[in-house]
């Protein structure tokens, strides 16, 4: 029991990292962006190819050019679908759904359609602490995901562009005040969840094995961890993240790892019946 | 137009019926596309025959998307869930209690309409973004339910749908046709709907929620309806599809044939005609076909597609306003 | 300022105060609006008063305050049950579906008075047949008594705004309202137009009606209202006939200084 809390805390963060992405693009531009898995996607199979191609590249070599790679489509992204962000949620959503499948077509024309798998340069280490078998692997997403969080914060309080995102999320006139352009910040969000994804997707394929949709599979529970948190919020997501880890590690334990699709919709359908605001905007209003 | 404003006295000549035959050319285009439809499979062979036939179901389901986007401005990927809902009721009827279709063509759409308002109770009084994640997972729990839950769906390879409504036309026209009817059937009931005081409250809820309420009629009404409507629609289109295709399979209920749905109705650019419904579902169908040899090109070519559509809409509307401005219509 | 009966059926707000976090937009305002009269609303932009128009119709929730119709509290209903006890208006920004024609935006001002079923909105039924030939008909009406019946049938998207105004107005009045808000009509029009409205006010203008008109042109509201409430930075700043409002130094200070009309 103890052992399925961690391992879905573990797994939780990754969606968080997801989630945080999806809620950063939609407070800045009011986009849901249904082209994050492909991106995150591509990302992995850089870094697999680049390892596999090139052994005398270091890892951190790959990993930086997959983050290359990634702010480069997430700009292209935005480039593409920035004529019609201001024009309805919905076109700029449908959008996305067709960068989604351009991305997905390349992964497929590009690496083919072979399962490979991918691994993180860690050692095969664990420790056993009141019963709780904690692996390095498990170290590493918890560590990176922290770092990736604060550092997160930290640049959204501390920075100009930062800065504008909140009052741009809180108000589309107010990025003027700031003497940005709405456009930088938009691109700045769409950069940021990129990145987020990236780590997300390298985190989360040495679980499985990386193949054209495995990193996109991921995408519904990071969907789930936002709608969770409300989909305006940033602790939401992260909250939310973790939520949906351990109910599916969980559910995927005690009832059937076959439903997981399944057990995420009506998991979905009783979040937005039960606290349509979010599960943290929900237990603060009734503290009020 | 302040001439017009003005003309009290002689008060301008207005019939007080409806012009229902205001959009003659839509009107004619239906027309000739029910009549180029309707001879196609004598001037065709058989394979196209069955092509087309399973194009004219598959368009059922683009108007079914469709819908969604005009009454309620709202995107779903997971209409694959309703297809397969009405699919596999026809089915499933067939095989259990022997139910000819003429009979569950009509459970079709109730199971769509049960399963579709179920699905957006929920959300219903929330921003549409929800409802458009919350797709998401529908689209992707279809493949799971219908191949764990064999003993029904019969896993993954289906079942099989042998009934055929007469014995003296030909199995392959009857299919043919019984869609052709479907569709043209569907195409008039959603004509009638944008007319009828239903449609004009869901048109006026979706372009502005807040007269709507103002005037009676909630939004949490609005997108209920729309989403029964649209589900609906699609369970039709799935019972159809079944008919047409003698066989269900989690095959053709896949999350990408909800995203391909999608795709078919942004090339019809949404119109509720039939030459535009049939020509978004002749992409989502009969390309493929094409790209059969290579099918790693399917979603690279859908996705420019969907973005080609959308984008030069896009630069096509914001050209017509500014030469509307450049020409100084706003000032007149 | 009325009598008893007119009170009785009279739209009351009583304390009305309105928030959005830490921008306070009404201070416990009090207004009633008595049937059988046009009653005008002014003040400079941003005094509150479209925001009032959404309190009264349910679009704003006040966070204190009560409001009342004929003695029935509205306050705690939803917009949609409030149309259900006869209040209609317009909107300042006009909104109007701009997909529909003219006629049917209008016709949408009837649409709970309807009853005809969702089988009538798919299927050729004669119920369905006679009751949109019915809301045709007093849609039309409607639009002749604000003069643009010639307009019935173009698309409101192809129109400009100066009779987009009189469609909204068209709609409001098409159900026969018991309270109609109407929020600056004459935006827009010209002067010409602007006098027709002013004629066609006054005929829909009923003894059981209470009628509320915020409006930015003076002589409109001067020649149209039979008493004027004035509100400042959501508080009513005078009420009175619009002899004593013109008369009214305060008013000409706040008001016509601040919006030089
Ligand atoms: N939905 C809203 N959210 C935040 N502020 C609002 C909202 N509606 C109105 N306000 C504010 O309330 C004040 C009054 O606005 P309004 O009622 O439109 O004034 P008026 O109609 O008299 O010009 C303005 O300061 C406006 O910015
Ligand atoms: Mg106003």
């Amino acid at each position: 029991m103890l052992s399925l809390l961690w391992s879905g805390v573990v797994t939780g963060c990754l969606y968080a990292l997801g989630a945080l992405g999806l809620v950063l693009i939609f407070k800045s531009s009011k986009v849901v962006n249904f082209s994050h898995g492909s991106l995150a996607g591509v990302s992995a199979f850089i870094v697999y190819a680049s390892s596999s191609s090139l052994p005398g590249l270091p890892w951190a070599a790959c990993v930086a050019l997959a983050l290359l790679a990634a702010v480069a489509i997430a700009t292209l992204t935005y480039v593409v679908i920035a004529p019609v962000v201001f024009e309805s949620d919905l076109t700029a959503t449908v959008a996305t759904l067709g960068v989604s499948l351009v991305l997905q077509g390349v992964v497929l024309i590009v690496f083919g359609s072979d399962i490979v798998s991918l691994e993180l340069p860690l050692p095969r280490w664990s420790m056993t602490v009141a019963g709780l078998r904690v692996s390095a692997y498990d170290l590493a997403v918890l560590g990176a995901t922290a770092a990736a969080i604060a550092l997160l914060f930290l640049v959204i309080e501390r920075t100009r562009l930062g800065i504008a995102f909140r009052a741009v999320s809180a108000s589309p006139f107010a990025a003027r005040v700031c003497g940005l352009s709405i456009r930088s910040v938009h691109l700045f969000s769409w950069i940021l969840a990129a990145l987020l994804g990236v780590l997300a997707a390298l985190l989360i394929v040495p679980t499985t094995f990386l193949s054209p949709t495995t990193v996109a599979s991921f995408m519904l529970q990071a969907f789930a961890a936002a709608v969770l948190g409300g989909f305006e919020s940033l602790p939401g997501a992260a909250v939310g993240g973790i939520v949906v880890g351990i109910l599916v590690n969980l559910f995927t334990f005690y009832v059937s790892p076959e439903f997981t699709n399944s057990f995420l919709l009506v998991l979905i359908l009783t979040a937005l019946g039960l606290f349509p605001g979010g599960i943290l905007s929900r237990r603060g209003g009734s503290r009020v | 137009m302040s001439e017009l404003a003005l003309s009290k006295g002689g008060s301008a000549p207005v019939a007080a019926t409806e012009p229902v035959a205001r959009a003659p050319i839509g009107a004619w285009g239906d027309i000739a596309c029910v009549a180029v439809l309707a001879t196609l499979p004598f001037v065709l062979g058989g394979f196209w025959t069955y092509s087309i036939g399973v194009a004219l179901a598959n368009a059922v389901g683009v108007l079914s998307v469709s819908v969604l986007v005009r009454f309620g401005g709202e995107v779903s990927i997971g209409h694959n869930f309703f297809m397969a809902a009405g699919a596999y009721a026809v089915a499933i009827l067939e095989k259990r209690w022997g139910i000819p279709f003429y009979l569950s063509m009509f459970v079709a759409p109730a199971a769509g309409l049960l399963l579709g308002l179920a699905f957006a109770y929920p959300s219903r009084s929330l921003s549409g973004i929800y409802l458009a994640v919350a797709t998401m997972a529908l689209g992707l729990a279809v493949p799971e339910i219908l191949l764990q839950w064999s003993s029904v769906t019969g896993g993954f390879e289906g079942l099989y749908v042998t009934g055929h409504l007469t014995t003296v036309v030909s199995k392959d026209l009857q299919h043919y046709y019984v869609a052709l009817l479907i569709l043209v059937a569907v195409v008039y009931a959603l004509k009638r709907l944008r007319h009828s005081r239903q449609g004009l409250a869901l048109l006026t809820a979706r372009s502005h929620p807040r007269a709507a309420e103002a005037f009676g009629v909630t939004v949490s009404w609005a997108r209920l309806s729309v989403m029964g409507i649209s589900a609906s629609l699609a369970g039709l289109s799935g019972g159809t599809l079944a008919f047409v295709s003698s066989t269900v399979s989690p095959n053709s209920f896949s999350f990408s044939s909800a995203i391909f749905l999608l795709v078919g109705s942004v090339a019809s650019f949404y119109a509720l005609s039939l030459p535009a419904a049939v020509l978004g579902a002749a992409v989502i169908t009969l390309l493929p076909q094409y790209f059969a040899t290579a099918g790693e090109w399917v979603p690279i070519f859908y996705g420019a597609a969907l973005l080609l559509v959308i984008l030069c809409g896009n630069a096509g509307t914001s050209a017509l306003r500014r030469a509307a401005a450049w020409l100084g219509v706003r000032h007149v | 300022m009325s009598d008893i009966a007119g009170a009785t059926r009279a739209l009351r707000a009583e304390r009305v105060s309105l928030a959005f976090g830490a921008l306070q937009v009404l201070f416990g305002v009090d207004v009633e609006f008595p049937p059988g009269r046009i009653t005008g609303l002014i003040g400079p932009n941003g005094a509150g008063k479209s925001s009032l128009f959404n309190c009264l119709t349910g679009l704003y929730r006040p966070q204190t305050g009560k409001i009342t119709f004929g003695g029935a509290r509205l306050d705690g209903l939803p917009p949609a049950a409030r149309a259900g006890h006869g209040l209609a208006r317009s909107f300042q920004h006009v909104a109007l579906c701009s997909e529909m024609t003219v006629a049917e935006n209008v016709m949408f001002g009837l649409t709970r008075h309807g009853k005809a079923g969702w089988a009538s909105a798919f299927l050729p039924l004669p119920a369905g047949a006679r009751e949109r030939a019915d809301a045709r008909a007093r849609a039309i009406a409607a639009l002749e008594l604000l003069a643009i019946a010639a307009l019935a049938d173009k698309r409101v998207g192809e129109l400009p705004p100066g009779p987009l105004r009189l469609v909204e107005l068209a709609r409001a009045i098409v159900g026969e309202p018991r309270v109609l808000l109407l929020d600056e009509p004459a935006a827009g029009l010209n002067s010409l137009e602007t006098r027709d409205l002013l004629a066609a006010l006054r005929r829909i203008a009923r003894p059981e009606l209470v009628m509320v008109v915020v409006e930015h042109d003076m002589d409109l509201i001067m020649q149209l209202c039979d008493s004027i409430y004035v509100l400042n930075f959501g508080k009513v700043i005078a009420l009175g006939t619009p002899d004593e409002i013109r008369r009214d130094p305060e008013v000409a200070r706040v008001y016509l200084g601040a919006d030089d009309a």
